[in-house]
């Protein structure tokens, strides 16, 4: 029978870990010079461990990551600040232009026609006077996104031809995204334009569908200027909706 | 003073925390497999260290104590993503075996897809002992286990590599010679 029997697989773990005292380690060590086997044992336990620590030696980098976190606090510290200073703003001019918002029409975007504005009867409702028009783009049909932009600039004309307050808000998730991303839009300048010559329209990309770019195709995505970032489009959509926003989806 | 020794304490140990994420993030890796879940793990581990920080009396403890932390964390993740299945069941899904991995460039493959299958309460003893040399006690202790669980763990998870991956070695002698020179 040879020596090595006398010693366990966990025995001989502890040994090539160092959890052994001086005394076991030292019979053990004299084992090892008499039996070839057990020397064997205990090289095949060094091994492992050696091919554990080599194998992870250089992990894979974990993904960058946008800080939206900080970027989020750092806006919301200014969206605060201008919200409630818009808010006191808008009361007094609202209270100084109730009897002017008299006036609206339905509007047809599209096929489809809608009416965004309530009844002129109702002269509360225009304490709060803004049309607010969500459109929702979650496909990268170049063809139906010129004609999705188009829509948004006839709606937006028709307001401000109209001498209507309104926000429009186009929110961008899924293959939507390539709308707005500086790799792939067809349409940069056309969307430059529009920011511009609208200040009432923003676009709002999913962060979560530029995490799954990242994620699964490892694409760092970079947004055209002036398109902002939401925690996820989903979401605003139903936030949005909950507040009374019309929704739209291309 | 008290005050002033108060807050290079702190200060100190907030340091040794951001040293310690690469550690960290190596051994969450090795658990998941999964670079973004491990990131995830090490920001959750340190921001709930950093909270705590002011709690640890002992530096010399603060290694169990982090790897404790993120071992809760990791518990914690499968709890939330599966309540029915214990986690110690759970194998992590790997496109390739020890088996259909034969070049020597890919050792490093071989090594951990063959820790990738063993249960995750083995993945972690092995880890923890042979990556941060974590005594026996000190695994114990982070994983919340009894010792010779540990032992009996880690004992079935060499045996278990052994068999994924020696023969493979055998069948390969430029592999070993390749190990050899790499170390």
């Amino acid at each position: 029978m040879n020596e090595e029997k006398h010693f366990s697989d966990e025995f001989l773990n502890a040994f090539v870990d160092d959890q052994l005292a001086a005394e076991e380690k030292g019979r053990v060590y004299l084992e090892i010079g008499r039996d070839e086997t057990l020397n064997r044992r205990v090289c095949e336990l060094r091994k492992l461990r050696d091919l554990v620590q080599l194998a992870y030696r250089n992990p894979p980098a974990p993904p960058v990551r946008q800080r939206a976190g900080a970027r989020a606090r750092r806006f919301n510290l200014r969206f605060g600040i201008a919200a409630s200073l818009l808010l006191v703003l808008g009361a007094l001019i609202g209270a100084q232009f109730e009897l002017l918002l008299t006036t609206h029409a339905p509007v047809t975007v599209g096929a489809a026609p809608l009416t965004m504005s309530p009844h002129p009867a109702d002269r509360s409702a225009y304490r709060i006077p803004s049309n607010k028009v969500l459109i929702h783009i979650a496909r990268d049909d170049t063809l139906q996104l010129g004609e999705a932009l188009d829509e948004v600039e006839s709606l937006l004309r028709y307001y401000r031809d109209s001498r209507q307050n309104a926000r429009v808000e186009v929110v961008i998730n899924g293959k939507g995204l390539e709308l707005v991303r500086v790799d792939t839009s067809a349409f940069a300048d056309r969307i430059q334009q529009l920011q511009r010559e609208f200040d009432n329209l923003t676009f709002a990309a999913c962060q979560n569908t530029i995490d799954r770019l990242k994620r699964e195709q490892g694409i760092l995505v970079r947004l055209l200027p002036g398109v902002v970032v939401i925690d996820s489009g989903m979401a605003e959509l139903m936030r949005r909706q909950n507040q009374g926003w019309s929704y739209i989806q291309v | 003073m008290e005050i002033l020794d108060f807050f290079l304490r702190t200060r100190e140990a907030q340091r040794a925390l951001v040293e310690a994420r690469a550690r960290l993030y190596r051994v969450a890796y090795a658990w998941c497999r999964n670079p973004a879940l491990a990131e995830d793990l090490v920001q959750e581990t340190l921001t709930k260290a950093l909270k705590k920080s002011a709690q640890l009396r002992d530096p010399k403890a603060r290694d169990a104590w982090l790897f404790t932390i993120l071992a809760n964390c990791y518990r914690d993740y499968f709890r939330r993503l599966r309540d029915m299945d214990d986690i110690d069941d759970v194998e992590i899904s790997h496109d390739s075996t020890p088996e259909s991995e034969s070049s020597r460039a890919e050792v490093v493959g071989m090594v951990r897809a063959a820790i990738a299958r063993l249960s995750n309460g083995q993945r972690q003893v092995v880890t923890l002992v042979d990556l941060e040399g974590f005594s026996y006690g000190e695994v114990a202790q982070i994983l919340d286990v009894p010792i010779g669980t540990v032992m009996s763990r880690l004992c079935r998870a060499r045996n278990t590599m052994k068999t994924l991956l020696l023969p493979e070695f055998q069948k390969n002698p430029a592999m070993v010679r390749d190990i050899r020179r790499i170390k």
